[in-house]
């Protein structure tokens, strides 16, 4: 998401200090423990993202989020690798308008205006893309991944 | 005809996400304050969802100074019940050990916790998940009634065979009674699905699976009844669907 390799290791590190913090806030009713660590990193780079965008008013985003970046993979494990298969590849079934909104929304923080801003789409149509795209993946992930 | 709820589960997808903004992200965190458990089990179902999209990314193996740097930092608190009972921990290694220890007992007990006290619930979550997304679901409110009049609920019912009842401010039975959960059909004598416990707080729900019926449920009903009771209702109502 940060696509800068020196901003996430800061935020990994804040995340795991504020986890080790925070870990008597963790409630089951809000999800399993991985979802709950996965909402604070993700909330944490957003926010670091919007300060980004704040100072950097020349923000071009890319069309592909630190996917292609490749330099130094940790090893998976076969479960991983293939639920992250599925993954990817459930997204790439999605139309392409469909995960155009996702990912703007998952992986860069924006609200569903910035979006229609960004798309230059009425906020209608970028609502229903995104629930769209999110019914479509609940239907894959959900079938295939356990 | 849209139900109340399927604007809220609309948002809620959208809120999952994060993208929600505006007036609707403050309609739709109001509705959450207010306790919908209908939409926290939809909301949850959705973020578990979406928290798979980053194992679509490419993982990086952060450089060794980040895990020194954490450690460091937690090693360096001042935590009173670690620290009072072992005045001799004055070595750095020592502090390191035990904040190590410490993370490797806490990622055991989350496991362990996740799993005996966290699947059970998903699985249920899952359930009405499921009862919702079947277009045949209905969707009935509950009405206090008798003894219990501010007692509120909602039963989704499907005909077949599968429900699930969510109650609130309604009081715990008293002891030796019980609130029996019924359904009832036309000409039909009621027919008992389960018993609905509730916590301090009024709360409390009820997964349903029963055998289909060849006649369709018209009427949903909560009544207090001793204990055992499963032939025929005999007890006050406590909440009561309107005919449909």
């Amino acid at each position: 998401m940060l696509r800068v390799p020196h901003d996430a290791e800061d935020l990994l590190q804040e995340v795991f200090v504020q986890i080790w913090h925070q870990a008597d806030r963790y409630s089951e009713d809000r999800g399993s423990p991985e979802a709950w660590i996965m909402n604070i990193t993700r909330s944490r780079a957003i926010d670091k993202l919007r300060s980004k965008r704040r100072m950097e008013k020349s923000f071009v985003l890319t069309d592909d989020p630190a996917r292609a970046e490749s330099t130094e993979n940790v090893e998976s494990s076969a479960a991983e690798s293939e639920t992250k298969l599925t993954v990817n590849s459930a997204l790439a079934n999605l139309p392409e308008v469909q995960r155009r909104v996702l990912e703007l929304a998952y992986f860069d923080g924006l609200s569903q205006t910035e979006i229609a801003d960004r798309l230059k789409e009425p906020l209608g149509t970028v609502k229903t893309r995104m629930r769209s795209g999110i019914q479509r993946l609940r239907d894959m992930l959900g079938m295939k991944v356990a | 005809m849209a139900t109340e709820h399927e604007r809220w589960q609309e948002q809620s997808e959208i809120f999952a996400l994060g993208a929600l903004d505006g007036q609707e992200l403050k309609d739709f965190e109001a509705h959450l304050a207010s306790g919908c458990a209908i939409c926290e089990a939809y909301l949850r179902e959705t973020r578990e969802t979406l928290n798979l999209l980053h194992r679509s990314l490419q993982p990086m193996t952060p450089s060794a100074t980040v895990k020194n740097r954490v450690i460091q930092h937690i090693a360096g608190e001042k935590i009173a019940p670690i620290r009072a009972p072992r005045p001799k921990e004055s070595r750095r290694w020592q502090r390191m050990t035990g904040t190590i220890a410490a993370c490797i007992i806490g990622i055991v007990l989350s496991g362990t916790y996740y799993h005996y006290r966290y699947e059970p619930r998903h699985t249920v979550y899952s359930s009405v998940i499921e009862l919702l997304r079947d277009p045949a679901t209905r969707d009935h409110t509950l009405y206090g009634t008798g003894p219990t009049p501010t007692a509120k609920g909602r039963f989704l019912w499907n005909e077949s065979g599968e429900g699930h009842i969510f109650v609130s401010d309604l009081p715990a039975a008293p002891q030796g009674k019980m609130y029996a959960v019924w359904t009832i059909a036309q000409q039909s004598a009621p027919r008992y699905v389960g018993i609905v416990e509730t916590n301090p707080e009024g709360r409390g729900g009820l997964h349903i699976k029963v055998a289909k019926s060849n006649r369709p449920a018209e009427v949903f009903a909560v009544t207090l009844e001793p204990l055992g009771t499963t032939t025929a209702p005999s007890g006050p109502m406590v909440l009561v669907s309107k005919q449909s």
